[in-house]
């Protein structure tokens, strides 16, 4: 089933009322979403594509060398601690993402999770 | 009859499922569901929770439309945790989460970047949504996030004071990762609510709605070893980094954080240890649990005698621990001008018997049966801190969060059947 990726510009085929797309739960993939118009059989489809997230793990040396130069001057200004501010809740949230992705590498606790009462989740306490 | 503040909700996370659910051995615990019908009299009470285990047993229909009534007299118990170290997925609020049974996981459906967690029964919210400036505003207007021009309090108060009256409430949502303010998220009242940042104990107003508040106390020490551990595998980061991070926080933290203190019911202090000279790794804490007197419904945890100044080392002869082995000092004292009664352990523990030995020495501990506070603590043993006072001492604030939260129910209770015999 070929699917052309048509570039034309059709009007009224807003990009909201595709939303309705989307599955439950890809709130940030609408937001961060490439929207292409296709057409399949005559009829306008939309096509959604994520874009990649961004990764709070580029964003932390950026951060750093930015506090580390507007401390150059004067370390004890508020510019200062701002920047320095920020470079925490990066590593921050980091250190948080890297936890989750610790506990959630488990697929069977993430199913059994929102499971408890098929048979591989059953815990028998006594 | 002015009586129910019903919401309806088609909820996922308010996971009645997971009530009916079979752990049996887990209905030994009062399980108090969060629908609670409020009908003629409060006296039904008793006959709800009868009413509430059939009315949970249809929760295999796909759409799970669940309808939220908070009796008008079952207020929602809240508590503050005022720490530093991010929202809502703490090591903390993991095991508080525990101790009352189920795990805390962020809205199903929502936002992923929430920092919001709900459980059957507790619910936590992360006071950084309530910014007033986003990432960049702050940078802008030169504000940390520790200032309290960057936070919104009016709106705090409003909504801490909903949900403890029982009305939903749209809650902003501060996206960490992109700095910015997402769009609201629907809280419903839950049977405890939690909240826990930067400044839950600072505004007044919203210090009144507490019932019970918790300030997590690190020493310069542990925090600069803390911080290394955590953040040296990110890149760019550097031992001078951390410790200019840390020193740029400082002045700010001193003037708007470090003050609320002296208004926490129970302040946990983690300081280096006294029993290795010289120790700067970290590992081995020396752990203080300074509690409030005279806080409704709180009982201080105490060794041996109540008041009197008990130092205590577990380990001889009927306890071989190795090195450096545990320390316990119990004693009252004053704090910020208040009574309060101190806890302390330094040391750590490294077998099952010494966690055990320990537990059965500490009296006004609320557990329900004998070695909850070590079945909790092996339960999380991958969690940090869960050899050593941190983790203890963490356990025990949930088991009295639990018992604070019980007595202020049976308190309502006791009101509301009065009200009503004499209406």
């Amino acid at each position: 089933m070929a699917a052309l990726t048509v570039a034309m510009p059709v009007a009224g085929a807003t990009m909201a009322t595709s939303v309705a797309f989307v599955p439950k739960g890809c709130f940030s993939i609408v937001a961060a979403a490439r929207m292409a118009p296709i057409k399949i059989k005559r009829r306008l489809s939309v096509v959604v594509k994520a874009s990649p997230k961004e990764d709070i793990k580029d964003k932390i040396p950026e951060a750093i060398a930015e506090a580390q130069k507007t401390c150059e001057d004067d370390p004890t200004s508020a510019p200062c601690a701002v920047a320095w501010d920020n470079v925490e809740e990066l590593t921050a949230e980091a250190a948080h993402q890297r936890d989750r992705n610790k506990a959630n590498s488990d697929p069977l606790e993430t199913y059994c999770a929102d499971n408890p009462e098929t048979d591989e989740c059953r815990t028998y306490e006594d | 009859m002015a009586a129910m503040a019903c919401t309806s909700a088609a909820s996922t996370a308010l996971s009645t499922p997971r009530l009916a659910a079979v752990k049996p051995a887990r209905s030994a615990r009062p399980v108090h569901l969060t629908s609670a019908f409020h009908g003629q009299s409060v006296a039904s009470v008793s006959q709800v929770a009868g009413f509430e285990s059939s009315g949970v047993k249809y929760r295999s229909a796909g759409r799970r439309a669940v309808v939220v009534c908070k009796a008008a007299d079952g207020q929602t118990v809240v508590i503050g945790l005022a720490a530093d170290s991010g929202c809502g997925k703490s090591t903390f609020m993991r095991r508080l989460t525990s101790v009352f049974g189920g795990a805390a996981s962020p809205p199903k459906g929502g936002n992923p970047d929430s920092n919001t967690l709900i459980s059957d029964t507790t619910t936590v919210i992360c006071l950084d949504d309530y910014h007033s400036l986003d990432r960049y505003g702050r940078k802008e207007k030169a504000v940390t996030a520790l200032d309290p021009k960057a936070n919104n309090f009016d709106l705090m108060y409003e909504q801490v004071k909903a949900l403890k009256e029982g009305k939903s409430v749209e809650k902003p949502i501060y996206n960490h990762v992109t700095g910015l303010l997402d769009a609201p998220e629907t809280i419903h009242p839950p049977k405890i609510l939690v909240i826990e940042g930067l400044h839950p104990m600072f505004d007044e107003r919203v210090r009144e709605l507490l019932d019970f508040s918790i300030y997590l106390d690190i020493s310069d020490d542990v925090k600069f070893a803390w911080k290394i551990q955590r953040d040296m595998a990110e890149r760019g980061h550097s031992l001078e980094s951390i410790k200019a991070s840390i020193a740029a926080r400082k002045p700010d933290f001193d003037a708007y954080i470090d003050p609320q203190k002296q208004y926490a019911d129970v302040v946990i202090q983690v300081l280096p240890t006294q029993l290795i000279p010289d120790d700067n790794e970290g590992k081995v804490l020396r752990v203080r649990m300074v509690m409030k007197e005279g806080v409704p419904f709180f009982e201080p945890v105490y060794l041996f005698d109540e008041g009197s100044t008990i130092s205590w080392i577990p380990c001889g002869r009927k306890l071989t621990c190795s090195y450096p082995g545990i320390k316990f000092f119990y004693g009252p004292d004053t704090y910020y001008g208040n009574e309060v009664s101190v806890l302390e352990m330094d040391g750590q523990f490294d077998k099952l018997d010494e966690l055990i030995y320990v537990e059965s020495h500490l009296s006004n501990i609320s557990t329900k049966f004998y070695g909850e506070i070590t079945q909790q603590m092996l339960k999380h043993a991958d969690f940090p801190g869960s050899n050593n006072g941190t983790g203890l001492f963490q356990t025990i604030c949930g088991l009295k969060i639990r018992s604070v939260y019980e007595r202020i129910l049976a308190n309502q209770k006791n009101a509301a059947t009065l009200q009503s015999a004499k209406a």
